[in-house]
């Protein structure tokens, strides 16, 4: 039933997507953010989700690791289908689900401790590793991130103390650190500098060989660069989703072209 | 190239622009700063008048004798060292009691606010103890310990202190946790965190500096009230650690002493003031110097 064909844009035999919505419904209070939503998020992609400000696509990234919890009059009808359960029922426990589907936000946040228990901080919360495993666990994604040769001589410095850029790889890392299947990121350069930016974007190319990727952006180009599917949002509605390409050269939808040649957003 | 700022200028009247009306707003300027920095003189002045006034009265009493000896009738060189005790045990004692329940009542009001009647209840009722006179707090303990148990004592005056003490921590700890940025408390849930870890290591972590300050300041309040211990541990004249009897304290040693017809204990008064002044003033400075080093440490 769940096995959806997709286009087939990596040369990758047709698999179970990664993540799958299906008739998705979203509520702040009574106000209808989404509505019937239905996407899928291939396994070893990045997907991109572009659209205009409260078009709903950051709403939507928060259903994927049930953020939204966090407040009372959210709520989300339909099915959000992962590894074989719908993760929006209520018997699921959503520290395990957040363990599995990670979260990076638009400004870096790193927590008040040092760099090293940034990163330890998520790994004890689900996995008990001797000083040496972490050590090598921590060292092993600083240098996914490319961090580890910047910041291998201060892992007990503050993790304040690094620039924007080098917040947002440890946040990056930090996620990484709990080996889950999915990362989130949400407008994930939207307040880094250009080369920075240009950091991250790289990062994310070689992170999809490892994890599914969903990223939001305001940022056409970036979704251009980095996305391999992109799926546009219009009020609280998905429009269109189709390989970066042809959403960028051959939109179907007239509000798709509008969108992307800047006539509104 | 040099035409252009001369034609432009002489539209709207150059550097005469404003004529009579700026001349007028640069002098309101000028009297307005006068004043401001007048206040400050005069500030500053009060401060330095009570400090001066302080040492030089007080200093003449610091001795050995001062910090080892008990009270003593006039004339028969006494010290201070029973009410240097009582008040450290008895502040000290209500920091150690009303630390822990300030602190999770603010974080109660902060974290835990899903229903909204209750929280802005125990606010309203928090931020009632804060602006309620310090002698009608001793009078409440004095109902309901003093008078059941039949005498006066310094659990009393510690309770008394630590009713005082309670309410500023509560609101320090609530604002400071307020503080936390929205997006730190999700990052940390985002990592599958359960919320009192999310509590306990990120969010408090992230306050611990004002929340410290906090803790001190009321420290420094409590330190010098005088009305809640008149009521409940009285004073005592001899050495006492003892928390069910009578215990003296600096506040209440002045209020005896100032008033009295002696020399000696006039000076003991002077002395005391001067103690507590200058205890609560490194309390101040000790409590800036953690919030700018923990502030600097954080962004």
């Amino acid at each position: 039933m769940n096995k959806i064909i997709m286009d087939d844009t990596t040369g990758r035999d047709t698999i179970l997507p990664a993540l799958a919505i299906r008739n998705l419904n979203f509520w702040y209070g009574s106000n209808h953010a989404l509505k019937e939503i239905s996407l899928d998020f291939p396994v070893h992609q990045v997907t991109g989700m572009i659209g205009p400000s409260g078009c709903g696509k950051s709403t939507l990234l928060r259903i994927l690791n049930r953020m939204y919890d966090l407040y009372p009059g959210q709520r989300a009808t339909g099915e959000v289908l992962f590894d074989g359960r719908n993760i929006l029922s209520p018997g699921l426990d959503v520290n395990v689900l957040r363990s599995r589907i990670g979260m990076v936000f638009q400004k870096p946040t790193p927590f008040p401790m040092s760099i090293y228990d940034n990163i330890a901080f998520g790994v004890r919360l689900h996995e008990r590793l001797s000083r040496a495993d972490m050590d090598q666990r921590v060292e092993g994604v600083l240098r996914r991130v490319a961090l580890w040769n910047e910041v291998k001589d201060r892992l007990n410095a503050s993790a304040a103390a690094l620039s924007g850029g080098q917040q947002q790889r440890l946040c990056i890392a930090r996620t990484i650190a709990t080996r889950p299947e999915v990362i989130l990121l949400d407008e994930p350069t939207s307040a880094l500098d250009p080369i920075s930016t240009a950091r991250i974007e790289e990062l994310l190319d070689e992170l999809k060989q490892e994890f599914s990727i969903a990223i939001v952006t305001h940022n056409l180009q970036q979704a251009a660069r980095c996305a391999d599917r992109v799926a546009f949002f219009y009020m609280g509605e998905l429009v269109e989703v189709d390989t970066a390409d042809k959403m960028f050269t051959a939109p179907h939808a007239k509000r798709t072209q509008d969108y992307i040649t800047g006539r509104f957003g | 190239m040099m035409s252009a700022p001369q034609s432009q200028s002489t539209d709207a009247g150059g550097w005469q622009r404003g004529g009579a009306q700026a001349v007028r707003r640069r002098l309101v300027e000028r009297f307005v700063s006068l004043l401001c920095n007048m206040a400050t003189v005069v500030v500053l002045f009060l401060l330095f008048s009570i400090l001066w006034t302080l040492i030089t009265r007080g200093a003449g009493g610091l001795s050995l004798p001062t910090f080892l000896h008990s009270t003593a009738a006039p004339g028969t060189g006494g010290g201070l060292a029973n009410a240097i005790i009582g008040s450290c045990e008895q502040t000290g004692l209500a920091a150690l009691i009303g630390t822990p329940i300030g602190m999770m009542a603010g974080i109660y009001l902060s974290e835990f606010s899903q229903d909204g009647r209750i929280v802005s209840l125990v606010r309203f009722v928090s931020d009632m103890l804060l602006s309620v006179p310090s002698i009608l707090v001793g009078l409440f303990i004095y109902l309901i310990i003093v008078e059941p148990a039949g005498h006066f004592s310094g659990m009393a005056g510690t309770l008394a202190l630590a009713v005082l003490f309670i309410p500023i921590v509560v609101r320090t700890t609530e604002d400071m946790l307020r503080l936390v940025p929205r997006a730190m408390r999700e990052a940390a849930y985002a990592l599958g965190a359960p919320g009192w870890r999310v509590i306990l290591n990120v969010c408090l972590r992230s306050a611990r500096g004002g929340i410290m300050t906090g803790i001190l300041l009321a420290l420094a309040r409590i330190s010098g009230e005088t009305a809640p211990l008149l009521f409940t541990s009285l004073g005592n004249l001899n050495w006492s650690t003892n928390l069910n009897a009578p215990m003296a304290s600096l506040p209440v040693t002045i209020y005896q002493y100032a008033g009295s017809a002696y020399d000696d204990w006039v000076q003991m008064a002077w002395t005391g003031a001067l103690l507590i002044t200058v205890a609560v003033l490194a309390t101040n400075i000790l409590a800036r110097w953690w919030l700018t080093r923990n502030g600097s440490a954080q962004q």
